[in-house]
């Protein structure tokens, strides 16, 4: 398990180091990392670092400006339920409510053992079929809250 | 065999279009096309099929209406639907005909043709086209894109770079999502005439994180242009890359956005100098929202003096506008400018959903102003709305309904500009976190006067010193909301 979690991420690397005259991309690189494990592991950054030849701190400094590269690893599914304008007009609030309900965590709050994690999103750019919820990869629009626990219930 | 058309995007799917798709895959009688969405959500999932008589279309369906799809019962002509009757599309003309990556579709709709008269015109003639056709970029900021490129043009510099902004971040807006999902090419066919007019050999679409599906429809197109040839500036190839945004709304701004491109913390530069002169790496680049440059290769093809025969004297050509929040029908709207926002909301939006009555709508996405019943007779340009304080932006129209708290909505703002802050200018970085505090404080009922002062106080501050529009416009939706509602405010205070 660790050797196969080793090479994905030696993989990931590999496929962002600097070329010169290019110089390193770090959010292009976390996101690689990202893409390869689920998450981006703190413990790993020294060996991000020393591949892209920066330091420790422009890693963290990049890693904790973007709101989509996480630190943790998901759990099996992730909500994210919109808050955008249009969502919010159609009283989005309910249905973020109704999904907390269900799941029991609050929005932003993850526990890895947990199945689901629950986010809170800005504009998702689905306004004309709002509110919006997104499990995993899968959008759904036009989501009434008292629906949420039998649309949450497809995922296992 | 009956060919039948369902739309492919986001948007349709998240209606069940997708649903669709599944429940019919195995059907012997039917062959299923997956086209762009015409944009009338409302209706969405949309089934079409042939007639002599052009388009026929069931609207709302399940998965159970197939047999009288198929049979030909209750279908609706397609030029007899108002919502697209109305519109006049030039940008969005090829959306719920054609199969957004095949090419050969795209050129039997006119595709291709900007690129071609561009290709014989030179870089100079190109700029004048521009400049004639009055074309103002259409991400927010409405500056007059042949400036930017005769800037471009006219630096020296052994490397050019054009980069398409499609971090569409605005709440509401959805057209660039549209775009990248449903007409790629138009996109690509842009930036290749940007490419040209400035000299630009390398060219990058920063997409957000939120588009996952637009992001994979942009690198299936560029692999097919580049397949066709298409893909070249001058004889030189024409390097074209999608690179994908990590959720940072900052980053639709352009000096954050490059920053970002090249790897590091999204934040605003000041400016100058403008990334027309220094941009990505320190060369000249031209950053333009996808739907600028998706609007350019009909400017080419049909001459600026016909864009600039559009619109209004200080806004030519079409909008796109994207109608969401409680209307009756929520959609895309391409139309010149100068339409009233209450010809938009009632002759487009239908009125209001079901069950519903109006307060207040927003336009231009979160920074965007609020706008009671009463001053819906703004007509929609740039010139009206920056009369009025407030901005058209990337055309985000939100309607709220009377059910909205406009003091919980007014945090709401807030709080995203506090999350949202890049953190390089003050006004910006501590000005929203105090902007939350106060609103916070009077949603719990402990606001007084003072606070109401120090609010309005507090957002002249930030619209006066803030280094870019995140701080410079977030005052506006609160300070609006509490100019048209005053009551609710007041009510929360403390006596």
């Amino acid at each position: 398990m660790r050797t196969q979690y080793g090479t994905r991420l030696a993989e990931a690397l590999e496929s962002c180091r600097p070329v010169p005259p290019d110089k390193p991309n770090i959010l292009k690189t976390l996101l690689a990392v990202q893409s390869a494990l689920g998450y981006v592991p703190t413990s790993d950054l020294p060996q991000i670092a020393q591949v892209l030849e920066v330091t420790d701190a422009q890693l963290a400094g990049v890693l904790s400006y973007y709101s989509d590269l996480r630190t943790q690893p998901p759990s099996r599914h992730l909500i994210r339920v919109c808050r955008g304008e249009s969502c919010t007009a159609n009283h989005g609030l309910r249905v973020l409510l109704a999904v907390q309900d269900h799941v029991r965590v609050a929005a932003g709050d993850r526990t890895q053992a947990e199945r689901f994690t629950v986010e809170q999103m800005s504009c998702a750019g689905n306004c004309a079929v709002s509110p919006t919820v997104i499990v995993d990869d899968e959008v759904h629009g036009r989501v009434v809250p008292s629906q949420m626990a039998a649309l949450l219930e497809r995922y296992k | 065999m009956v060919r039948l058309y369902l739309a492919n995007d986001t948007s349709s799917c998240a209606a069940g279009a997708g649903r669709l798709a599944d429940a019919w895959c195995e059907r012997p009688e039917i062959q299923l096309i997956r086209t762009s969405s015409r944009g009338a959500f409302f209706l969405e999932p949309m089934v079409e099929r042939d007639t002599p008589n052009g388009r026929e279309t069931w609207f709302n369906v399940a998965p159970d209406d197939l047999p009288r799809i198929v049979a030909g019962v209750g279908g609706t002509p397609v030029a007899e639907i108002p919502f697209l009757q109305q519109q006049t599309r030039f940008t969005f003309v090829n959306f719920g005909i054609t199969e957004p990556l095949a090419i050969d579709e795209y050129q039997t709709g006119g595709g291709l043709k900007g690129l071609a008269a561009a290709q014989g015109l030179s870089p100079e003639a190109i700029v004048e086209e521009l400049r004639i056709s009055r074309l103002r970029g259409r991400g927010g900021a409405a500056f007059p894109v042949w400036k930017k490129w005769q800037v471009a043009q006219q630096v020296g510099a052994e490397q050019k770079y054009v980069v398409a902004n499609a971090d569409e971040g605005d709440a509401g807006t959805y057209c660039d999502r549209m775009i990248m999902e449903g007409d790629p090419f138009r996109l690509i066919e842009g930036m290749l005439i940007c490419a040209r007019a400035i000299g630009a050999t390398r060219g990058y679409i920063y997409c957000r994180y939120e588009y996952p599906a637009a992001a994979q429809t942009m690198r299936f197109a560029i692999q097919k242009a580049r397949e066709a040839d298409l893909l070249d500036c001058d004889d030189s190839p024409f390097d074209l890359e999608v690179v994908v945004g990590a959720g940072s709304y900052v980053c639709g701004e352009e000096t954050a956005l490059l920053e970002s491109l090249e790897g590091r913390r999204g934040v605003v530069l000041a400016k100058p100098p403008y990334p027309a002169e220094s941009g990505l790496y320190g060369k000249p680049t031209i950053v333009s929202n996808v739907l600028t440059f998706a609007t350019i290769p009909n400017i080419l093809a049909e001459g600026g003096a016909w864009h600039a025969s559009l619109g209004t004297e200080g806004s030519c050509g079409t909008m796109a506008l994207q109608l969401g929040g409680r209307v009756k029908q929520p959609g895309l709207v391409e139309v010149p400018f100068g339409l009233t926002l209450r010809d938009v909301l009632d002759r487009f939006g239908g009125g209001m959903a079901p069950g519903s009555r109006f307060k207040a709508v927003q336009v231009g996405g979160p920074l965007g102003s609020l706008f009671p019943e009463s001053q819906l007779d703004i007509p929609i340009c740039y010139d009206a709305f920056a009369k009025a304080g407030a901005i058209l932006g990337h055309g985000g129209i939100v309607v709220y309904d009377d059910e909205t708290n406009m003091v919980e909505l007014a945090r709401h703002f807030m709080a995203f500009t506090a999350d949202e802050s890049c953190g390089k200018c003050t006004p910006c970085r501590i000005g929203s976190v105090r902007g939350r505090e106060i609103l916070e404080r009077i949603q719990r009922g402990q606001g007084t006067a003072e606070d109401l002062a120090l609010l309005s106080d507090l957002g002249e501050t930030m619209k006066a010193t803030s280094l870019c529009a995140l701080g410079g416009r977030a005052p506006y939706p609160v300070l609006t909301a509490i100019e048209h509602f005053p009551n609710e405010f007041r009510r929360c205070q403390k006596v």
